[in-house]
């Protein structure tokens, strides 16, 4: 049996769920062993295999056009879909943004802002995203693990890779469970 | 006694305990939210429902009493899907976002319950409506996001402080917590003592001096007395690497079985004084810092040196008996005048009648709870003695009738069943007035006092009728007549059946007043004042009067302006460092106990006091036990505490 | 000839969300590449209304990388806006924890990050080329790699409680002190790091002086340097004042970081999420500086540290003095840094206060606004709050590190474009290497939008009727 494949994206998070991933230090060398590492926002692979990876990982909420695209992509091409961090799990402090109207945060930060020159313009191009309410990824794609935390510890990371590599269901509760 | 059966285990209950009770006397734990054991149960998180036989649908065990051969069965799959369901609902009903709150990662009830049910997300999302952050009061915020509606504060704010600030208003969705009738807190009649927040499951209600100081699992709790008046609340210290963080009211403590004012709570958390650190003294006119050998030498030759009767002593009464014995042995024996601040006035006259067995034996502050009627007189004690208010106050729904007697408003006339406002002055008038009425006398129709003759019949009726009648008093009011209101209100006391509480003063008021301390301080003709001013925060009209002395030695925590010009400068430790022993304004002996260590080898006032005597020569003999009851004392000094207290 | 466009989505190895379309002359030539940012989350909006003692806590999320940099850029800020002087033992503690995040962030990004384009190759198999690929193929680099991003990491845990958000400094001061034993615990990774930065630098040095030509090329160009300085215009990573040089080399400002608005201003380009920052006093683009390692490393006149000096000397000699202008030299001057925050560790330690319990100053003198500056790996971190007297902010500003370099990462990846693209065959390697002009600022693209994103790399070539021709994918 082949390693299972396993590919993540990060959307609207910070990244500290893949740098409390990093923490496992060392055990990046024994999870190398038991998992293949496709595309996540550290390796250069940019997409989940398009034949499908096995656990798909998504840490970040989703705030705008693109990640909701990021979310549908992932859903589509993996197994298992783990939504990684409080922000995925349930939006996290990037939801802090649904107090407010997305035209009063764009108006105080592109327009408003005392640093902002004369001619400040809020961005419009077509090649940009457009930014939409905060959502956690269940309410947009079917979730299968929620690993929450903010990050989710190391050990837990590790704890749940591991687990989905030896073809099990992790199970994240007592010290296994945080959402700080 | 009833039968019941608990997950197929008998047990027997007394009657009338709840279905939770019951379990958890059994060892067996069923998670609530809004139930507290110091509050009257609600029902309403919907946590503790069981399935109990015969009952349709599952049913709240915190408010459901036993009933003879019920059922009862707290792990059905029912009761743990009705739990993560419960949960589920409570965050989404507001918004919660665990990471960046203060109490997240081991201090939130609400999230605690969610791990134990082994939640990992919620299915039902929130709307992200934003609520309100009251941060208007200077102690207290609150975060409604958090808020769960548990109901707790409500319930603490009435039951236990009395003071019945908060409530809810609205129903459903609406539902919130509100100050008075929809106020910010800082402008309603919360009076800061911070019990909500002691209760508060959540992050809802923050302290303000205390948030992100650090978790329960960063600090250290000591369970220790507040020094802050005569009542000594038992209070649990919070610290972290030496730095008082927090203080919490002891709910093991029997004294206030937990509630403490805003003085006791807040203030000694948001201190800005700035401590002393070395022994300085003024040598050619210079500051130097010099050691301590040093320091206390010159205070001893200083002390010995100069004309007995331009020296006096003062010390404060938040210092221990301790240390208020060894300086009244010292300078007692050196011939110097020894006293207190307070300079006995909340006390003497109490003292002097009750030596000479005219002063009834005091009752003590518990027996507040199961009297009829107070009468408070002579202090506004909502300002002074807070806590003695919440016992009074919080028993307005039960019928308490109580009548606050002043010149001008105090903080009770809004709880009392009749406020008497007199004339200034007129107190001891007033008393007379009503002993009068007692015996049946005429009284002055003209009355100096202004109250009509209708009043004081009332009073005296329900004094007479009601069951415990208790007359609280203080000082304050009185002025310089308080020997003459003493007098009288003993004479009421025996006139109406009631029984007398006098609030007295400080921490160490009552101490310092059974060792003699209690002088009234004159500095005509002295120009050397040996002042213990201990943690104490000197009043303006205090430093004004010692400003002027030529010579001070002060042994003091802080730097203040006296420390700025006193001659020889004494670092001790502060309350919180210090360990001794205080005498209540009921008679109870209680230990306080250190929190954390002095830093800079900082001594305790005792200490001090100590080897001042050594310097001198005098033999201080450590046995004050002895001292403390040489003479009746108002109140029954607890004498098995005596024994136990080394 | 059609115009065409070409779009690379996501920019990978990188911290954040970026796309980068190129965009043809008709004779084939890049007409102009653009670097967007595609995200924005709003923590200027959303932080309205929260108490000042929760930024400290909040601001982290902005970046799980450089977390710290915001949990003590807040504090200071709330510092500022509340009137206090955190005592010294607080301000000692903060820099400690702050370079064991510049060890961690900087080392990562050097063996990590960056490492595979250097280590492995431009043209490597993009299956292999990243850290896997480090591991494989040189496990005990990759170890010692690791083991000094742990080391970094550890120290924020040591000292704040938990490695990445921390609740450890709040306004004021700091909540916890240093014990013996964590000292201790924390002295003994120092040689061992301090090696394997000399390794990296080595590498690094030999890597260069291997491939001259194309650090010579590499997005080369001019601009202005701006950096926390020490008095003496040394190195400074914690506090100080924030020194603009000219591209020459010459002295333009030394202002507080209370001042910044009358300095610094920010552009706004239709097509990207994040803002410009540059000198007002040039206008927008002649006043565009860089910041972060070689922004600082020009900014300053020595580093005061022994071993950090001694390479800050070889890299001032390479351009004779003048500020050093090629985009690989970032890696240098990572590397650089991350000797002198290791040399500072143990400056730190064995300062006397390092152990003390003094560490939170209550005596506040309400101000109502404040600026909090640090040097996050990235670069000058601005955190501006405006605050009611009850706690509560009222409005707030942040320009975060990366954010200062948008122009140099925009003009880079321009460069970059027309230097090594000629034709319509595009390569994997050319695309690559371009993303590495991105990558060579280590951009934290979270923090600069105060948010972040990553795409796959697809690449459309259109013609000018906007009809896809041909469509090139880059993943395997």
């Amino acid at each position: 049996m082949s390693k299972p494949k396993v590919a993540s994206d990060w959307m609207a998070g910070c990244s500290g769920c893949h740098m409390s991933f990093l923490d496992i230090d060392e055990r990046i060398v024994k999870l190398v062993e038991l998992v293949d590492l496709r595309s996540t926002p550290i390796t250069d692979l940019k997409q989940p295999d398009e034949a499908g990876v096995d656990v798909g990982i998504l840490e970040g909420g989703i705030n705008n056009t693109a990640n909701e695209e990021v979310a549908k992509l992932m859903r589509s091409r993996c197994k298992i879909l783990v939504a990684f961090g409080d922000c995925a799990v349930f939006g996290g402090v990037p939801a802090l943004r649904n107090f407010f109207t997305i035209e009063d945060s764009l108006k105080r930060v592109y327009k408003d802002i005392e640093s902002n020159d004369a001619e400040a313009i809020i961005p419009s191009d077509p090649e940009l995203c457009k930014p939409t309410r905060v959502r956690a990824v269940h309410e947009v794609v079917p979730v299968d693990i929620f690993m929450p935390g903010c990050p989710p510890d190391a050990d837990i990371i590790f704890y749940v890779l591991s687990e989905l590599a030896q073809g099990r269901m992790p199970e994240l509760k007592n010290d296994k469970l945080m959402w700080n | 006694m009833v039968n019941i059966t608990i997950d197929d285990k008998k047990f027997e209950v007394p009657e009338g305990t709840t279905v939770l009770n019951a379990a958890r006397e059994a060892g067996i734990d069923i998670p609530t939210l809004c139930n507290h054991p110091m509050l009257t149960p609600y029902g309403g998180c919907r946590l503790c429902l069981v399935e109990v036989d015969g009952f349709r649908t599952l049913q709240p065990s915190c408010t459901l009493p036993v009933i003879n051969n019920m059922v009862i069965r707290t792990d059905t799959p029912k009761v743990r899907a009705a739990r993560k369901f419960i949960l589920n609902m409570i965050f989404s009903e507001r918004n919660h976002f665990c990471p960046y709150c203060l109490v997240s990662g081991g201090d939130c009830e609400l999230q605690n319950a969610a791990y134990a049910e082994g939640m990992t997300h919620w299915d039902l999302m929130p709307n992200w409506e934003p609520h309100l952050l009251d941060a208007s009061h200077p102690y207290i915020i609150i975060e409604h996001n958090r808020c769960i509606l548990c109901r707790r504060c409500v319930r603490a704010c009435s039951e236990l402080v009395g003071n019945f600030t908060l409530g809810f208003e609205e129903r459903g969705a609406q539902c919130t917590l509100v100050a008075d009738l929809g106020v910010p807190l800082g402008e309603s009649s919360c009076i800061g003592c911070g019990t909500c927040v002691q209760v508060c499951p959540t992050g809802a209600m923050i302290e303000r001096w205390s948030a992100y100081h650090g978790l329960e699992k960063d600090v250290k709790r000591t369970k220790t007395i507040c020094v802050g008046c005569s009542v000594g609340c038992g209070i649990e210290t919070i610290s972290r690497n030496n730095r008082l963080v927090g203080i919490d009211g002891d709910w093991d403590a029997s004294v206030n079985n937990g509630v403490i004012c805003d003085i006791g709570r807040f203030h000694p958390v948001n201190d800005e004084r700035i401590r002393l650190t070395m022994p300085m003294m003024i040598k050619n006119g210079s500051r130097v810092e010099v050691s301590r050998e040093e320091a206390l030498r010159s205070a001893a030759e200083y002390t010995k040196s100069n004309k007995k009767e331009q020296t006096i002593a003062v010390i404060s009464t938040r210092l221990p008996i301790e240390a208020l014995d060894v300086f009244k042995q010292l300078f007692s024996a050196i011939g110097i005048l020894a006293t207190t601040l307070e300079e006995g006035l909340k006390t003497k006259p109490i003292a002097t009648l009750a030596d000479s067995g005219r002063y009834p034996t005091e009752a003590t502050l518990d027996e507040l709870s199961h009297s009829d009627c107070v009468m408070v007189i002579g202090e506004d004690i909502t300002k002074d003695h807070q806590v003695t208010s919440f016992f009074i106050k919080r028993r307005v729904p039960s019928g308490l009738k109580i009548i606050s007697v002043s010149s001008e408003p105090v903080g009770l006339k809004n709880f009392s069943r009749l406020h008497l406002k007199i004339n200034a002055g007129s107190e001891v008038e007033f008393i007379q007035s009503l002993i009068n009425t007692c015996k049946s006398e005429k009284i002055d129709e003209q009355s100096k006092t202004g109250i009509k003759p209708d009043d004081f019949q009332q009073v005296v009726d329900w004094l007479k009728t009601s069951k415990n009648p208790l007359i609280m008093y203080g000082q304050e009011y009185f002025k310089n007549k308080f020997l003459d209101a003493v007098e009288k209100l003993t004479e009421l006391a025996e006139a109406s059946h009631a029984k007398l509480i006098s609030t007295k003063g400080g921490a160490n008021s009552l101490a310092a007043s059974q060792l003699g301390l209690d002088q009234p301080i004159s500095l005509d003709g002295v120009k050397n004042v040996f002042f213990v001013v201990g943690d104490e925060r000197l009043s303006e009209p205090v430093l004004k009067k010692f400003e002027k002395v030529s010579n001070l030695i002060v042994l003091a925590s802080y730097h203040s302006p006296l420390t700025d010009v006193a001659q020889i400068v004494l670092p001790i430790q502060t309350w919180l460092e210090d360990e001794g022993t205080y005498l209540n304004v009921d008679g109870r002996l209680q230990k306080s106990i250190r929190s954390f260590e002095a830093t800079n080898q900082i001594k305790s006032c005792t200490d001090e006091l100590l080897s001042m005597a050594e310097y001198v020569g005098v033999e201080i003999d450590k046995n004050w036990k002895t001292r403390l009851t040489q003479r009746r004392s108002p109140v029954e000094i607890d004498e098995n505490k005596m024994k136990e207290i080394q | 000839m059609t115009t065409k466009k070409i779009t690379i989505e996501p920019v990978t190895r990188i911290e954040g969300h970026a796309k980068i379309t190129i965009r043809f002359n008709e004779d084939g030539s890049v007409e102009h590449a653009y670097l967007h940012i595609n995200e924005f989350r709003g923590f200027e909006k959303f932080c309205e209304g929260r108490l000042i003692s929760e930024m400290p806590t909040i601001t982290p999320r902005i970046c799980g990388i450089c977390p710290v940099s915001h949990h003590l850029g807040s504090a200071k800020a709330g510092d500022a806006v509340l009137g206090v002087v955190p005592p010294r033992p607080a301000t000692l503690l903060r820099e400690l924890m702050h370079m064991g995040q510049v060890v961690q962030s900087h080392g990562m990004h050097f063996f990590e990050l960056a490492g595979p384009d250097l280590l492995l190759g431009f043209d490597a198999d993009p299956a292999t080329r990243n850290v896997v690929g480090l591991i494989q193929s040189n496990p005990e680099l990759a170890l010692r790699a690791v083991a000094l991003r742990k080391w970094g990491q550890e120290i924020i845990r040591i000292v704040g409680g938990r490695r990445i958000h921390p609740n450890f400094a709040i306004p004021g001061g700091v909540n916890k002190a240093l014990s013996t034993v964590e000292r201790e615990e924390i002295l003994k990774g120092i040689d061992d790091c301090i090696a394997t930065t000399l390794t990296g630098i080595q590498l690094y040095l030999q890597w260069a002086e291997a491939h001259q030509e194309d650090v010579n090329k590499f997005a080369v160009f001019p601009s202005g340097y701006l950096g926390l300085v020490t008095p003496e215009n040394g190195l400074e990573l914690y506090d100080g004042n924030i020194r603009l040089k000219d591209a020459s080399g010459k002295q333009l400002e030394c202002f507080s970081a209370k001042d910044y608005l009358d300095y610094i201003s920010e552009h706004i380009e239709n097509w990207s999420y994040l803002k410009f920052p540059y000198y007002k006093k040039m206008g927008y683009p002649a006043g565009v500086y860089r910041v972060g390692p070689l922004g600082r490393l020009n900014a300053s006149d020595k580093i005061d540290t022994p071993l950090a000096q001694e390479e800050f000397l070889r890299f001032k000699a390479l351009n004779k003095g003048k500020p050093v202008e090629n985009t690989l030299h970032y890696h240098y001057a990572r590397l650089i840094e991350t000797l002198f925050a290791i040399e500072r560790v143990r400056i730190l330690l064995d300062d006397p206060d390092i152990l003390s319990t003094d560490i939170y100053n209550n005596r506040f003198n309400f101000q109502g606004e404040g600026v909090g500056i640090i040097e996050a790996p990235r670069g000058t971190l601005f955190h501006h709050y405006w605050a009611k007297e009850n706690g509560q902010i009222i409005k707030l500003n942040l320009i975060v590190a990366t954010g200062n370099n948008n122009w140099a990462m925009c003009n880079a990846v321009d460069s970059v474009a027309k230097t090594y693209i000629h034709g319509p065959e595009i390569t994997e390697g050319q695309l690559n290497r371009i993303e590495a002009a991105v990558r060579a600022h280590d951009p934290c693209l979270s923090c600069s939008t105060h948010a972040i994103g990553q795409m796959p790399i697809v690449i459309d070539i259109r013609d000018t009727n906007n009809q896809l021709i041909k469509q090139v994918r880059r993943y395997a």
